[in-house]
């Protein structure tokens, strides 16, 4: 079924393009971010006995992985939660995308199918949830834009049809038209296109943000943070 | 219906910008998701819970909107996708962005240490500061600290006599305090180890802070000298935004210690000073590190380490708290030898919580104290510092910061803490044991303790004088006393008639300016807050009126946030300013040393 789509067999050609023009467009942005000249801190080091630049940006990188790091994390657990949730969701989307070109057999392995599955579903009632946080409070509706909206709305029916996509490649009955994994990639290769020029792109900057705040604040002397 | 163009103001804040990019700046600015973690983390957003505009990320989009339509690529082709066509673009626009950048952010930092993203919201807003700053819309009192440090050299406007006066009167008081002529502040002196810059808010309103900073250097042995010139810690740069500012305040001080050939700048206890000092003004003048500096928190701390002070806890036995000036312990990591010290000279001390890096501003950061038309908003964000002071029980909240102290004051006299705000160096100076500190032991063998200066036979006559001048620092004065509240009234009169000077009283302002009239007083004491006319238009009519324009004015105030009221009408500032409630000995020697300023300008 899968090798008699022509369709499908388009899909993945696009789903590929799609990923090597994220790539290019990608690079492009990482070399206009390094034209920009770099913000250099010539004062001598904040607490040196204590901390320096590589310690402040290492910390700074991992706090991701250390809710008990920062107030709003700690203080927010359950939000916190959601967020490791929803990005695990992209983890697996982007997996099942990927795997489903290369390795049909391998997504449809029920132990795959259920890890998968079930984090895309989470993924997608997490997305739900951020939906409604972000049309019904008002601080948040104040400061999102058309961006931030559709990225959110476009990423919840991803999650959603990832959910289905898994269904249909683990061959559960009800889901065996070709034309759901067809979609999902379409989908995807929109996707890829998109990012590079929506908020999504967040996660090329993330590692060099945190890295240079962590610098700073490090040389500074008060990355890591100390709590008494 | 078509846009308005775009005024000239904000193409120059545009072409500002561009300058102000680099890097990590860009990281912040496109790095935002829009996920609101950072929201709860602010002590705006936390006391204004129905006001959305608030929030952190709220405030950074105002730099983020006008730097995506100019420089990102979705914002230059579909900038209503990413919220670029919000750019401000009349000139009401940019008093809407005034208020925002300095009226509802210190430019504390607390966001960004909470935003999982790295992004770092106060500079953000401290670089929309600089570009409002740059085109000329900033609060009024922004824009007369900035001239006068720019011109002055100072961000109070204390004149270079004022500043030398202020110094030998406080060596003066030392020296006869210690009952020993070696205690003289230095000045200028070349060859010095080290030089001392300290916060003009010192000079004009707590010199008492300059006079134990000397103690401690003399019982310490230093050999330290005050510049007459560079001697201004504070930078209004931060502020206001403008890096020109501040790094021309920064060279001021790294060009006199140069001049002076002085191995270290040690930086009285202020926040924004020691950042600016220390780490922003060497990155804003260009130079690299120019000399070891540090904060007089570490200085004191060593000296008792290495045994030159000897210290002893007893004598400060209150319950103590400590507040972290954001400045210092966010983006200084400046906040451990703060606690070391306080646990050497105090017997009770309870930590505040959050704390370090994690503390709540005092509300007086960021310039906030000099922008009074923020005043009832900044008040309302200090109930969540007063109800970390109030948790720990605390009688006396230490800070190492001189904004902070006037800020903590605001704080506990609107939210009736009833405690007050210390400096760690009235601390260390009250736990001093002089005769085990350095100078003392490290006098010649044999040699005898410091004696007072032996004064001459012939000099004797004014030598009495002098001592009945300290016992009676205001005989042969007159002063008016001015306030509403009976009982305060009969306070000063009864602290000034024992000082030896003659006393009138008025229950308000008209009575003020009758009675100026009428009595001819050497100085006026002056509270603000009257029923009728109030202390603030009598102040300005007093300074109108010929015949009494002249007489000096001390407000003596229960409302320390009137500060920049008074200061902002456009006649002569009063001569002195003092906080309800008020030590005795204070407002004697303030109000002793106010006229003889004036004497000495009349002669
Ligand atoms: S500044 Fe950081 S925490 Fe705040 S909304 Fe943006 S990404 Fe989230
Ligand atoms: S810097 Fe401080 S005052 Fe400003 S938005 Fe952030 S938390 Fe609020």
């Amino acid at each position: 079924m899968h090798e008699s789509s022509s369709l499908l067999h388009t899909a993945e050609v696009v789903h590929w393009a799609a990923l090597i023009t994220m790539a290019a467009v990608y690079s492009l942005r990482l070399r206009w971010l390094f034209n920009f000249k770099p913000g250099a801190d010539k004062s001598a080091p904040g607490a040196p006995h204590r901390t320096d630049k590589k310690r402040g940006a290492n910390y700074s990188l991992f706090n991701v992985a250390m809710p008990w790091s920062m107030e709003s994390t700690r203080k927010g657990f359950a939000f916190y939660l959601t967020f490791v949730i929803f990005h695990l969701g992209v983890v697996a989307g982007i997996s099942l995308a990927f795997l489903s070109t290369i390795t049909p057999s391998l997504v449809g392995k029920p132990a795959f199918a259920l890890i998968c599955g079930s984090t895309l579903f989470l993924a997608f009632l997490v997305a739900i949830y951020r939906v409604f946080r972000r049309l019904f409070t008002p601080v948040m509706r104040l400061i999102s834009t058309p961006d931030d909206y559709f990225s959110l709305f476009m990423l919840t029916v991803w999650f959603g049809l990832g959910v289905v996509t898994e269904a249909h490649l683990a061959g559960v009955r009800g889901f065996e038209s070709v034309n759901i994994l067809v979609a999902y990639l379409f989908l995807t290769s929109f996707f890829l296109i998109y990012v590079p020029f929506s908020k999504i792109s967040h996660y090329l900057y993330y590692p060099f943000t945190r890295i240079w705040i962590g610098r700073a604040l490090g040389h500074r002397g008060s990355y890591p943070i100390v709590r008494g | 219906m078509s846009k308005p163009a775009k005024t000239h103001k904000i193409k120059m804040m545009e072409e500002q910008l561009a300058k102000k990019l680099n890097r990590q700046v860009v990281g912040s600015l496109v790095g935002c998701v829009h996920c609101g973690m950072c929201n709860d983390c602010c002590h705006y957003v936390l006391t204004h819970p129905d006001d959305p505009k608030m929030t952190p990320s709220y405030k950074a989009d105002q730099v983020r909107k006008l730097f995506k339509a100019n420089h990102d690529w979705t914002g230059s082709v579909f900038p209503w996708w990413v919220g670029a066509d919000k750019v401000p673009l009349t000139d009401d626009d940019l008093d809407t962005l005034k208020d925002i950048a300095f009226g509802t952010c210190t430019n504390c930092r607390r966001c960004t240490i909470n935003c999982p993203m790295g992004v770092d919201t106060a500079t953000l807003n401290r670089i929309m500061r600089g570009l409002l700053t740059n085109v000329g819309v900033m609060p009024e009192g922004v824009r007369v600290v900035s001239k006068d440090q720019w011109e002055l050299g100072n961000q109070m406007g204390v004149l270079k006599e004022d500043y030398i006066d202020t110094l030998e009167w406080m060596s003066e008081e030392l020296e006869e305090e210690l009952g020993h002529g070696g205690a003289a502040i230095p000045l200028d002196k070349t060859g010095a180890k080290v030089m001392y810059a300290i916060n003009p808010r010192e000079v004009k309103y707590d010199p008492r802070t300059i006079k134990e900073a000397a103690l401690i250097f003399w019982a310490a042995g230093e050999n330290w000298t005050m510049p007459s010139e560079g001697w201004d810690n504070t930078n209004f740069g931060l502020f206001s935004g403008d890096d020109g500012l501040g790094g021309a305040c920064a060279k001021r001080e790294y060009d006199k210690a140069r001049e002076l050939g002085v191995d270290k700048i040690v930086i009285s206890e202020c926040g924004h000073g020691y950042r600016s000092t220390r780490h922003e003004g060497v990155n804003w003048s260009g130079e690299a590190e120019p000399f070891p500096m540090e904060s007089s928190v570490m200085t004191m701390l060593r000296y008792i380490k290495e045994g030159k002070l000897v210290v002893d806890p007893t004598k400060n036995n209150q319950r103590v708290t400590f507040h972290d000036s954001c400045n210092n312990a966010r983006s200084c990591g400046f906040y451990e030898e703060p606690r070391e010290l306080l646990r050497l000279v105090t017997t009770d001390f309870q930590e505040m919580v959050p704390n370090r890096a994690e503390g709540f501003c005092c509300t007086g950061g960021g310039g906030a104290m000099s922008m009074s038309e923020y005043t009832p908003r900044r008040l309302k964000s200090g109930e969540i510092k007063a109800n970390q002071i109030r948790a720990t029980g605390a009688e006396v909240v230490v800070t190492s910061c001189h904004n902070c102290v006037d800020g903590l004051g605001d704080v506990i006299k609107h939210y009736g803490l009833g405690c007050e705000v210390k400096q760690l160096v009235d601390l260390v100076a009250n736990a001093l044991v002089i005769d085990e500190c350095a100078v003392m032991k490290n006098r010649p063998a044999g040699a005898p303790r410091p004696e007072p200066p032996v004064v001459p036979a012939a000099e004797s006559d004014v030598a009495a004088a002098r001592v009945a001048a300290v016992a009676q620092p205001l005989a042969g004065r007159r002063i008016l006393v001015v306030d509403d509240e009976e009982d305060i009234r009969t306070f000063l009169v009864t602290v000034f008639e024992d000082a030896g000077a003659e006393v009138m009283e008025a229950a308000d302002g008209d009575e003020c300016i009758e009675r100026a009239a009428t009595f001819k007083p050497d100085l006026i004491s002056l509270d603000l807050s009257m029923p009728g006319k109030s202390g603030v238009d009598a102040f300005v009519e007093l300074r109108k009126t010929p015949g009494i324009q002249e007489i000096p004015v001390c407000v003596v105030t229960g409302h320390p946030e009137f500060r920049q009221v008074i200061y902002d009408r456009p006649v002569p500032a009063p001569e002195g300013y003092l906080n309800k409630p008020v030590d005795e000995g204070k407002l004697v020697s303030y109000v002793a040393h106010i006229i003889e300023i004036r004497d000495e300008r009349a002669n």
